[in-house]
């Protein structure tokens, strides 16, 4: 296990590497850089000396090869760089913005699986029944609605006619995390039910759950300690994607709610160029898909022990 | 066993999960001990006045990333939030007047002599003196590449209450250049702060400055100008139009600036009101005169003619604009009632483009000359609500003089300007930041310009920009730029759609929130809530 995971661990080296040299060079197929963009967006206006000066001090003047090569030599002595528009430690920056984000994560996933997983059992214990029909019908509903407009629903009725929550996040405590989490659950968690009931159906059509029957185990213990069990592989997949989705940030509800996440800084650093920014995100994203993957496959080991580790060594 | 295991497993999971949760929610509330939790609600002392404002512009994106003056337009941060303020301040018809300086007098042409105005404190509780504007002035021209651009400062000497600036070469603008947000008077022996806080004389002083997310401030118990009527005032940075206006109803915010059009008709009645003014943030198109097709001055006059500002500003812009001729509104000395512009026709347009040569000889709808039909590309961006919503309604009509216009709206517009893939850009602009003309000439429309993209020349122009440049008479030069904008309108090398009108939002109880043709002003002693 531990040189399995530790083979994973170096397999974020070339990554790295890699993705950090494709987002540097498509950032820079642009003519536009930092210095126009920020000239643009403060309507006022800069001499071509004047930005020259400015591309000097960022070290925007050298070749990209020689920009890419600056740029990791200073990663690998622990200087991520500084913003090119605020000045500030990139790092810093990103450190500041990624408990908001985690918090966020958390939340969200928790309110997933507590609505979807009962929900999808129920709808498949129930099924072509009304209780079936019902959660299917919400959570196509759920589905169907992009989460800007989820957001401003909820804004509306929570916030505007009930006067129960702040429209605004970030400010108010506790209270600033209920409809960001709202929405973000709600539309993955309608998305969940339909694939927990999917697969809770598919095992309960499987033999051994017929075998069970016959043998007269009661239907309660078959489902939760068999079919559940056989179907979490399923579930945590897709959990694990939705996790890394979501540590990656989500601009949109960021935005709506003002909540201060790596989401939002990661679009506004792509609109303005900021290579230094977006580099550290490039390489926050890189890390957590390669270690949420590496922990579903961990976890699934420990749910069903026939799947082995590292099947390529052997 | 093995199944004992893995629930004791995921029970260490889910305990873990559960810490972190509630640890990061710990974290949270830690954060935002300091702040408060609701307008509504909010911990404050008995009898403490605290104003939400809701803002767009405080933001690294728009180079305002703290409250410096001397860190590029962050001055404009420092002036609006009643932080800093400046020798010299505009009126509401955009001519300078003094503020801390109390008036000047002209030596000579390169020799200003200011006297300061006594009582002045910074909020360090240092007083302004000319020795104080002297290091704040010296430290500015500097560091900030445009403030030394502008003011072309050569000496500045101090005397008690008596300022001298020698330039080194004739500035005929420097008084309007001086009341320029980055000419915010601070305290340079307080310093800047890491944070870009700084000390400066206004109604209130900045407590905390978080970059993208507002500040929060307090009032400056020593202001020169009378005591500010509210004791702490929360700014904060909502980048989402639809955010913003629900704060504001819900009662979140107590004022609020940057709202989208669409939104302000919900607070036209009581408790709210809105305060309006036109601006000289004008929406423009230049003409590429690299486009073979654009090099015929009728065809110039004929989409000149075809651009239909009436219906833009009072039905897509619902009001929010007014039509504009020249690139500045008409409540400036230079502006619109002193020019005249190609109207709005549609015939006569199309008799210009036959005139030209451009007919419908294949009956498509088009004109085509030499079997080529006119088509033209109009390149704008998103950013500004209003650029997508000129280039439709553009394209209707020159679809009706025949032309086929084809819209490319990108926040990429910066390649395409500088690939040369365009023939009309669309975009918008502060024409007179400063309340002086020369600005818009000497940054779009001459040979030596760096927004001059279309690259327009004109013999007359150049002429008259070498007489402005050394013309100091307020009134001489309103009247060349004057012929200067009537220079540009006649060759139809900018076509003007709209001037921008500015709208700030106040709640309930709230006086004192007032739009100023320019939006330095916006916070000021004058605010209050009741």
């Amino acid at each position: 296990m531990k040189k399995y995971t530790g083979k994973r661990l170096l397999q974020l080296i070339p990554i790295l590497f890699g993705i950090t040299l494709l987002s540097f060079l498509l950032m820079n197929t642009g003519t536009a850089d930092v210095i126009d963009v920020m000239e643009s967006n403060s309507g006022g206006v800069m001499s071509e000396e004047e930005k020259d000066v400015l591309r000097a001090e960022l070290g925007l003047d050298k070749p990209l090869v020689q920009q890419y090569a600056v740029w990791l030599g200073k990663v690998l002595r622990g200087d991520m760089g500084k913003s090119f528009v605020s000045g500030q430690p990139v790092f810093t920056t990103f450190l500041s913005r990624l408990p908001a984000t985690i918090y966020l994560t958390i939340t969200s996933i928790l309110l997933t699986v507590f609505l979807s997983v009962p929900l999808g059992i129920l709808s498949a214990v129930k099924q072509n029944r009304l209780t079936d029909y019902i959660i299917r019908f919400f959570s196509f509903i759920g589905n169907s609605l992009p989460n800007f407009f989820v957001s401003l629903l909820l804004i509306y009725f929570f916030s505007l006619k009930l006067n129960l929550l702040p429209v605004m996040g970030n400010t108010a405590g506790w209270k600033s995390v209920i409809l960001p989490t709202l929405t973000l659950a709600l539309s993955m968690a309608s998305r969940y039910t339909r694939q927990v009931r999917a697969t809770v159906l598919e095992e309960l059509n499987k033999d051994y759950v017929q075998g069970a029957r016959a043998r007269g185990i009661k239907e309660k213990r078959i489902l939760y300690f068999s079919v559940l069990r056989a179907s979490m592989l399923t579930i945590v997949t897709l959990l694990a994607l939705s996790i890394g989705s979501l540590l990656g940030g989500t601009a949109i509800v960021e935005s709506i709610f003002m909540w201060d996440g790596v989401g939002k800084m990661a679009v506004d650093a792509i609109t303005m160029r900021d290579y230094p920014m977006i580099q550290v995100y490039v390489i926050w994203m890189a890390i957590i898909y390669v270690c949420v993957n590496l922990f579903t496959d961990i976890l699934y080991h420990y749910l069903d022990p026939r799947i082995r580790l590292g099947q390529e060594d052997a | 066993m093995k199944r004992k295991n893995l629930r004791k497993k995921i029970g260490v999971s889910l305990l873990a999960l559960t810490m972190t949760a509630g640890l990061l929610a710990g974290c949270k509330d830690k954060d935002s001990a300091s702040a408060p939790e609701d307008a509504g609600g909010i911990q404050t002392a008995e009898g403490e006045k605290v104003f939400y404002y809701g803002d767009t512009t405080f933001n690294a994106e728009n180079d305002e990333s703290d409250v410096n003056p001397h860190n590029g337009y962050s001055g404009w941060a420092c002036i609006r939030y009643g932080i800093g303020e400046t020798l010299f301040r505009y009126t509401d018809s955009m001519e300078s007047e003094p503020w801390l300086a109390t008036e000047y007098k002209n030596v000579d042409e390169n020799t200003w002599e200011i006297t300061l105005r006594d009582g002045v404190t910074f909020t360090s509780g240092r007083a302004m003196d000319a020795a104080a504007v002297k290091e704040c002035l010296d430290h500015l021209v500097e560091v900030h590449e445009r403030a030394g651009g502008d003011l072309k400062i050569q000496e500045v000497t101090a005397d008690g209450l008596t300022l001298t600036i020698r330039t080194e070469e004739p500035v005929p603008a420097l008084i309007n250049y001086l009341a320029e947000p980055y000419g915010c008077i601070i305290d340079m022996e307080a310093g800047i702060g890491e944070d870009g806080n700084v000390s400066g004389t206004g109604p209130y002083r900045a407590t905390l400055v978080e970059t993208d997310k507002g500040l929060t401030l307090v009032k400056n118990e020593n202001y020169w100008d009378g005591m500010p009527h509210l004791d702490t005032i929360y700014v904060r940075t909502i980048s989402d139009g639809d955010t913003m206006t629900m704060a504001m109803q819900s009662g979140e915010l107590d004022g609020a600036y940057g709202l989208p059009y669409a939104s302000l008709p919900l607070f036209e009645s009581a408790p709210y009101s809105i305060s309006s003014c036109e601006t000289s943030r004008s929406f423009f198109g230049a003409m590429n005169y690299e486009t073979e097709a654009l090099q015929d001055a009728n065809v110039r006059r004929a989409i000149a003619g075809a651009i239909d500002r009436e219906n833009f500003t009072k039905v897509l812009m619902n009001g929010n604009g007014s039509p504009a001729v020249g690139p500045f509104p008409a409540s400036f000395p230079f502006g619109d009632s002193t020019v005249t512009a190609q109207s709005f026709d549609l015939e006569v347009s199309k008799t210009l483009l036959a005139e030209a040569g451009w007919t419908d000889t294949d009956g498509d709808g088009y004109v085509d000359k030499n079997g080529q039909k006119l088509t033209l590309r109009w390149l704008t961006y998103p950013s500004r609500q209003e650029l997508p919503l000129l280039a439709e309604s553009v394209q209707a009509t020159m679809k009706e003089i025949g032309i086929d216009l084809q819209v490319n709206c990108t926040a990429n517009h910066l390649d395409f300007v500088a690939s040369g893939d365009w023939d009309i850009y669309a975009s918008a602009f502060v024409t007179a930041p400063t309340g002086d003309p020369e600005f818009f000439f000497t940054t779009h429309c001459l040979d030596a310009s760096s927004k001059n993209r279309g690259g327009y020349h004109s013999e007359e122009l150049e002429a008259l920009e070498e007489q402005m440049s050394r013309t100091f008479d307020a009134k001489e030069r309103a009247e060349l730029a004057t012929k200067m904008t009537q220079v540009i309108l006649d060759d139809n090398s900018f076509v003007f759609a709209s001037h921008l009108r500015m709208s700030i939002v106040s709640g309930e109880g709230v006086t004192g929130l007032v739009a100023h043709p320019c939006d330095y002003y916006e916070i000021t002693a004058e605010l209050d809530k009741n």
